[in-house]
């Protein structure tokens, strides 16, 4: 396809706006690590405090040999999938059975808004005695948090679904197993994606959590643990892996969401 | 002519927090085998409602409706709203199975006769293609489509082309008409557009303002396809009448 000379510079200007924007966004990063680097090595701060990337880079390191870096990552993040999948999952499931009955969905309601509102962290000490002190209370943990706002979000997706189709797939002759099924479940397939997306962080916050809470291992454990004996160091390498972990989630939802649309 | 409809003496009253309101009073109307029946009235004054009560959505308070002389179904009826309403993640193909596919009446006859309306009415090069490629007359259409690949015995049109503009709408007018013509189904036409329903229909049905009840009815004898019809001198005339009719205060 042979464009105008004016076609090209347009598409041009665009291109070259879009390779401006990936290097400013690298550069943000290299501008922050190198005058974080620089200020620890003049003695701007503290190194012992403020920590700096070449020594999170050897404690990442030393972690990678001495103590098992793979098994805190391991143990982190099936506690954050489990959450992530049972809360999106049983949460999903929840809102059905309210949108299916419309009496539940009013009796609940009050509950909702408050267990919504309700700090879940708070529940942490019950959590703990029911579940018992392991991997069990920080996956608990963790679904508590996903869970009501799957639950609010997919319901008002589900309500928000237009009255005329729904009268539409009546005059059709469906059933309310159908409108579910044709309609009303395919018509939130974004909702569910939007979902997935905040559950993505929030999952992440209810394992670092419960982790804080009570753990053996994990990258919670070993933020804890650095901040208990003053190594900065520790505290900072396990946060960059969780920034790292964190990212590669979304992105894979992000991958999948890609994947949906182009269908 | 064979009678497809009878509505005797219906009422019909709303229910809200409000109080009550009286919708529909002692209201009658047969309409015969293929004939384009249009309903005009004021607005609010229970069109819709009619359709409702045809489809066997409402019941009516009183009175009794016959279709095809048994109890109204919505299996028998055809309903086509102000939107296209078609499923966003299915393709045109997929959109006008989805009546037979809720039925459970997806057979080879079945099958056949989509296909061939699909290639009658040019859709057969637009099947794989999704709702959002299409233009909104071309929607319109498609919704039509997936009406009569139910084979219904009556068409109930909800202002089925107010959501499109102008322009389209006069062409989605003569479209529509030409299809039901031609496909020789009965239709009960439901507008404020009183030219839309001298231009679509056999006969014209002017309402009251609510309790609703049969005012008028027009018999319309100018002949042809709707954009015709509006060069007609009786066009005018016809219009005019009707609008007197309606009797519309501000």
């Amino acid at each position: 396809m042979k464009y105008s000379l004016e076609h090209e510079k347009y598409l041009n200007n665009i291109r070259k706006k879009k390779i401006w924007i990936i290097i400013s966004q690298w550069g943000v990063l290299i501008v922050l690590l190198l005058s974080w680097e620089l200020m620890a090595l003049t003695g701007v701060i503290d190194a012992f405090i403020f920590s700096s990337p070449s020594r999170i880079i050897s404690t990442l390191f030393t972690l990678w040999t001495d103590s098992n870096l793979l098994l805190h990552v391991g143990v982190t993040l099936y506690e954050t999938v489990a959450g992530f999948l049972i809360a999106t999952a049983v949460g999903t499931l929840v809102a059905i059975g309210l949108w299916w009955c419309e009496n539940l969905r009013r009796i609940f309601e009050p509950y909702l808004v408050i267990l919504n509102s309700l700090p879940k962290v708070a529940l942490g000490p019950i959590i703990i005695i029911w579940a018992g002190a392991g991997t069990k209370a920080i996956i608990t943990m963790a679904v508590l948090i996903c869970i009501i706002i799957t639950t609010i979000n997919m319901l008002n997706g589900f309500v928000e679904v237009d009255k005329d189709k729904i009268l539409l797939m009546k005059t059709l002759g469906a059933n309310k197993l159908q409108v579910l099924t044709k309609l009303i479940l395919p018509a939130n397939v974004g909702t569910l994606l939007a979902t997935l997306k905040i559950n993505v962080g929030l999952s992440w916050v209810g394992s670092i959590m419960g982790e804080y809470l009570v753990s053996k291992a994990g990258l919670g454990y070993l933020i804890v643990y650095g901040g208990q004996i003053f190594k900065l160091d520790l505290v900072m390498a396990s946060t960059v892996v969780l920034c790292l972990l964190a990212g590669l989630m979304y992105y894979l939802v992000a991958l999948l969401e890609k994947k949906l649309n182009k269908k | 002519m064979k009678k497809v409809l009878t509505l005797n003496d219906v009422c019909l009253t709303y229910h809200t927090l409000q109080g009550e309101t009286d919708a529909l009073s002692h209201l009658n109307l047969e309409v015969e085998e293929g004939e384009f029946v249009g309903i005009v009235g004021p607005s609010g004054c229970g069109k819709t409602t009619i359709l409702s009560l045809i489809a066997g959505i409402l019941s009516p308070s009183s009175g009794s409706i016959l279709l095809e002389g048994g109890d109204t179904n919505s299996l028998k009826c055809g309903y086509m709203l102000q939107k296209d309403h078609l499923l966003d993640w299915r393709t045109i193909y997929k959109n006008i199975l989805l009546g037979l596919e809720i039925q459970g009446r997806i057979s080879n006859d079945s099958l056949d006769y989509v296909a061939d309306l699909l290639n009658k009415y040019g859709l057969k090069e637009f099947r794989n293609s999704y709702p959002h490629q299409l233009s909104g007359g071309m929607r319109q259409r498609v919704a039509l489509i997936r009406t009569l690949a139910l084979k219904p015995s009556i068409l109930l049109l909800d202002e089925p082309f107010s959501a499109l503009d102008y322009v389209t709408r006069l062409s989605v007018c003569d479209d529509v008409h030409r299809i039901i013509k031609q496909e020789k189904k009965t239709a009960i036409l439901v507008t404020h557009d009183i030219s839309e329903a001298i231009s679509l229909c056999d006969r014209v049905v002017v309402l009251s303002h609510r309790p609703a009840t049969v005012k008028y009815i027009h018999h319309i004898l100018i002949e042809g396809e709707p954009l015709v019809r509006r060069k007609s001198p009786d066009f005018a005339i016809t219009f005019d009448k009707i609008w007197k009719e309606l009797d519309i205060k501000l």
